[in-house]
């Protein structure tokens, strides 16, 4: 009998233990199991209901406005009928206001009230009215200098540059760079390259702590007036080192966009001869080397010229990962606030030693792409007498492989020299109002 | 001693019955969450999928207009939009799953049907121009573990249908639904191709408080005098209805079998992304001519419009010709672009009958649903979710139906 008692007991222990269980194990209601997603169809509503700028419109009328009636009447014909909703409407206040979101007192409604679950998506709203403006800082607004030039110039060819031309590759920069800049000239030709390299103005800008962007990839447009004795000494390596005094005398800025700067340089007016042609078959330029770089680079840092062949850049073959260099974190930071986006990734196949640094008295300002070992793949140095405190010339250079990706140019200048943005005020009053679509299902449990 | 041996036998039994009745009790309670479990990772599968057709336009992006590029990834966002805009083009690449497949004889092809004929619309696409179900169960990865359905309905039903109560002239009575409600005080542009006009004629109206509508063509405000009695004259409307941001689009073509049959429009290929290829053929195999029949040559004026964001169609390829229910003639083949939306309206006729058909190119044009994948009728537990999404400007929703294929196993 005390057997069956007991057993009884364990019973009661046990039943009580699932009962307890029960108690805990709260089950979801069956619309929670498998429901719509509620959010994601409040949005895609919002979204259509906006095509054409719609819903943009009516959400500034007046309460009173008819158009009202016609929302109501077309978010209940295209949400099923068993979707319940509230569409609300928020003033976007300024920044001193306590609240950021005022109610408009505006809603639109198919129940009382949207049961158990439900969820919301936003959607914000500008007026028609208003137009908003993004106002770059000018490049040389606050400062000296504050001139672009653009290297477009028609009797040059360019190399590294293929599946474009210099003339569309200085047009798209100039779209993306001249809003940045006091004055952007665009060089028309070898000559007009010739009176800035002697400090004449084009347009009534300033030359002296100029940007010019060589367009052409590994060659550069030379003047006919250059076309001879000395400059044409060490296979024109010599017009190269006077670029580099140019550079520093009037502290320019020279930009390569691609590859080995200072390869080859070209005048389709002079080159004429047979075999006045890179070796690649481009006529009218001729090829100076690698010792175009390391006379620049000689000019810029005033060194005595000398006639040097030997190669400095590096590769994948120096080191593979250079086969993919990817963007610095100050360059991803500023492709967000520039709004420009090439690919985070590319490959450097001519990216300079850091030792320049050290030889020809450079520092680097802004990487663009994160230093691989001792390869910079694309940076911006600035020249600074050992001893002095002031820049005398710079060089950017993307040591990338061809095909140029010329948002990368535009991206490592305004890296370096970070005008500002103004940018008009979304919240200013009557500007935006935030609409929200609340979404419930009906009946069931 | 019995007694106590007793006690302990009936002890054992009563405490092993109890705890075979518990056991029971918990694995019922085990088992029903975890299907509660696996029905809401079901449902977060069917969002995500969801997202990920609507939101990608595949790879190559320009797939729905280019058939001569591999499929590689699956996804039906149009390539020159952001967020849930649908490529009116990719749309028409997916096998439907809604109508039954057409063969036609004198290309030895099978067609997927999208459109037999409904409201005088056509609209069917050689079998192997189109992605299948199997190949975008594979693209999306989930061969094997899930099944899935996708229709993508216009939002807004605009219907339009003669009224036959009405001998005299053609009245035609427009009714403008939306999901859940008649799409009151609506505004209704609209277009009537009609073969005494060389141009349509468009004007607008409006509905009324249950979303109806109605238009006479008398000869009186500026409508035509059309008179259907006898097939002696045919037409082809479009009607788009708009409030409040909401576009919706119907249509209705007269389309008779003459005596020397009708012309079905089959789309034979998309080329390589610059023009496509309908052939014009003589209706075969589904209306034979019967005893007693013509076997005249049937006639046709076939003109393919452009259609603009402005409602305003434009002219783009006229073609004129005949078939015949013979050998030779059983198809006249004509080269459309792909580089805009439209659609292709064919009247044919034959002695004093006239009739009309119409075959959208882009879906949205003309207000067509899709219906793709595979059918979720005896599966175990189906989830839906939906989103709202526009082709071109009409706004549709996709719905997708979700599925495991592997019963209970299946598990996040």
């Amino acid at each position: 009998m005390m057997r069956t008692i007991e057993v009884l007991l364990v019973i009661i222990i046990i039943l009580g233990a699932s009962m307890i269980a029960s108690f805990f194990a709260v089950l979801p209601s069956p619309r929670e199991v498998s429901p719509l997603n509620l959010r994601r169809l409040a949005f895609t509503t919002l979204q259509v209901l906006d095509l054409n700028y719609s819903l943009s419109r009516i959400v500034f009328m007046s309460p009173n406005d008819p158009a009202w009636n016609e929302l109501q009447i077309a978010l209940s014909a295209c949400l099923p009928p068993n979707i319940i909703y509230n569409l609300t409407v928020y003033e976007v206040q300024s920044g001193n206001a306590t609240e950021l979101y005022k109610y408009m007192n505006i809603s639109i409604s198919n129940a009382e009230s949207l049961g158990i679950a439900s969820d919301a998506a936003s959607y914000l709203v500008a007026s028609s009215n208003v137009t908003f403006h993004v106002i770059p800082e000018k490049i040389g607004e606050r400062g000296v200098g504050g001139t672009l030039y653009v290297l477009n110039c028609s009797d040059a060819r360019g190399w590294w540059i293929t599946g474009y031309t210099a003339q569309s590759l200085a047009q798209d920069l100039y779209n993306l760079l001249s809003p940045y800049f006091k004055t952007t000239v665009m060089v028309q030709n070898t000559t007009d390259f010739g009176k800035i390299l002697n400090n004449n103005t084009l347009q009534g800008e300033v030359v002296q702590n100029a940007v010019v962007i060589n367009t052409f990839g590994e060659a550069i447009p030379i003047p006919t007036e250059y076309c001879k004795q000395p400059y044409s000494n060490g296979n024109y390596a010599n017009y190269s080192y006077f670029l580099g005094q140019q550079v520093r005398r009037y502290n320019w800025t020279w930009a390569s966009i691609v590859g080995y700067p200072f390869y080859y340089v070209s005048n389709t007016g002079n080159f004429t001869g047979s075999d006045d042609q890179n070796t690649y078959g481009i006529y009218g330029m001729k090829q100076v080397g690698p010792a175009g770089l390391n006379a620049f680079l000689g000019g810029l840092d005033n060194q005595g010229y000398t006639y040097n062949n030997n190669g400095i850049t590096g590769g994948p073959n120096d080191d593979p990962r250079l086969a993919s260099v990817s963007l610095s974190s100050d360059a991803i930071y500023y492709c967000n606030y520039y709004g420009i986006y090439p690919s985070r990734y590319q490959t450097s196949t001519r990216a300079l030693p850091s030792s320049i640094n050290t030889t020809y008295h450079l520092r680097v300002t802004t990487y663009v792409f994160n230093p691989v070992g001792n390869w910079i793949p694309g940076a911006m140095y600035r020249h600074v007498f050992q001893g002095a405190s002031n820049i005398t010339g710079s060089l950017f250079a993307l040591g990338l492989t061809r095909t140029p990706d010329i948002r990368l140019t535009a991206l490592g200048l305004l890296c370096d020299y970070k005008p500002r943005l103004y940018r008009s005020e979304y919240t200013a009053a009557n500007t935006s109002r935030l609409v929200v679509l609340q979404l419930g299902l009906l009946g069931g449990v | 001693m019995a007694g106590s041996t007793i006690d302990h036998l009936i002890s054992v039994i009563v405490f092993l019955g109890a705890l075979l009745v518990f056991i029971s009790l918990f694995n019922q309670m085990i088992q029903t969450a975890i299907l509660y479990q696996r029905h809401r990772y079901l449902a977060t599968k069917c969002s995500d999928l969801l997202d990920n057709i609507l939101l990608n336009p595949g790879i190559p992006a320009d797939w729905g207009k280019n058939s001569t590029r591999t499929l590689c990834g699956f996804g039906l966002q149009d390539p020159e939009f952001t967020q849930y805009r649908l490529s009116p083009f990719s749309l028409m690449r997916l096998l439907s799953s809604s109508g039954e497949k057409v063969y036609y004889s004198r290309t030895g092809e099978w067609y997927s049907n999208v459109s037999w004929g409904i409201g005088g619309g056509y609209f069917l696409l050689q079998e192997s121009e189109c992605i299948n179900y199997s190949l975008a169960s594979k693209l999306l990865g989930i061969n094997g573990t899930y099944g899935f359905q996708l229709a993508i309905t216009p939002t807004v039903n605009v219907s339009i249908v003669e009224d036959k109560n009405v001998a005299s002239y053609l009245r035609l009575n427009i009714t403008v639904m939306g999901q859940g409600s008649p799409l009151a005080g609506a505004s209704v542009d609209y277009l009537m191709f009609w073969m005494d006009s060389s141009e349509p004629v468009r004007n607008s109206t409006r509905t009324d408080s249950l979303g109806f509508a109605y238009l006479d063509f008398n000869g009186a405000n500026g409508l035509p005098r059309i008179e259907v009695s006898q097939n002696k004259t045919a037409y082809m409307f479009i009607a788009k209805a708009s409030l409040g941001g909401l576009h919706g689009i119907g249509y209705l073509s007269r389309e008779i079998v003459t005596k020397a049959g009708n012309i079905i429009p089959f789309v034979e290929n998309y080329g390589n992304g610059t023009v496509g290829t309908v052939l014009l053929a003589h209706k075969w195999g589904k209306n034979d001519p019967g005893p007693g029949d013509s076997q005249a040559a049937l006639f046709f004026n076939a003109t393919f419009y452009v259609l603009p964001d402005s409602f305003s169609p434009i002219k783009n390829v006229t073609v004129e010709g005949h078939v015949t229910y013979g050998e030779r003639l059983d198809y006249y083949p004509l080269q459309i672009p792909t580089s805009q939306v439209g659609y292709l309206v064919v009247t044919y006729w034959t002695g004093r009958e006239y009739g009309m058909v119409v075959m959208p190119w882009g879906i949205g044009t003309i207000g067509f649903s899709v219906v793709f994948g595979g059918d979720p009728s005896g599966q175990e537990w189906v989830v839906t979710d939906v989103r709202q999404v526009l082709v071109g400007d009409i706004a549709y929703q996709a719905r997708l139906a979700l599925w495991s294929l592997e019963g209970y196993g299946v598990v996040g």
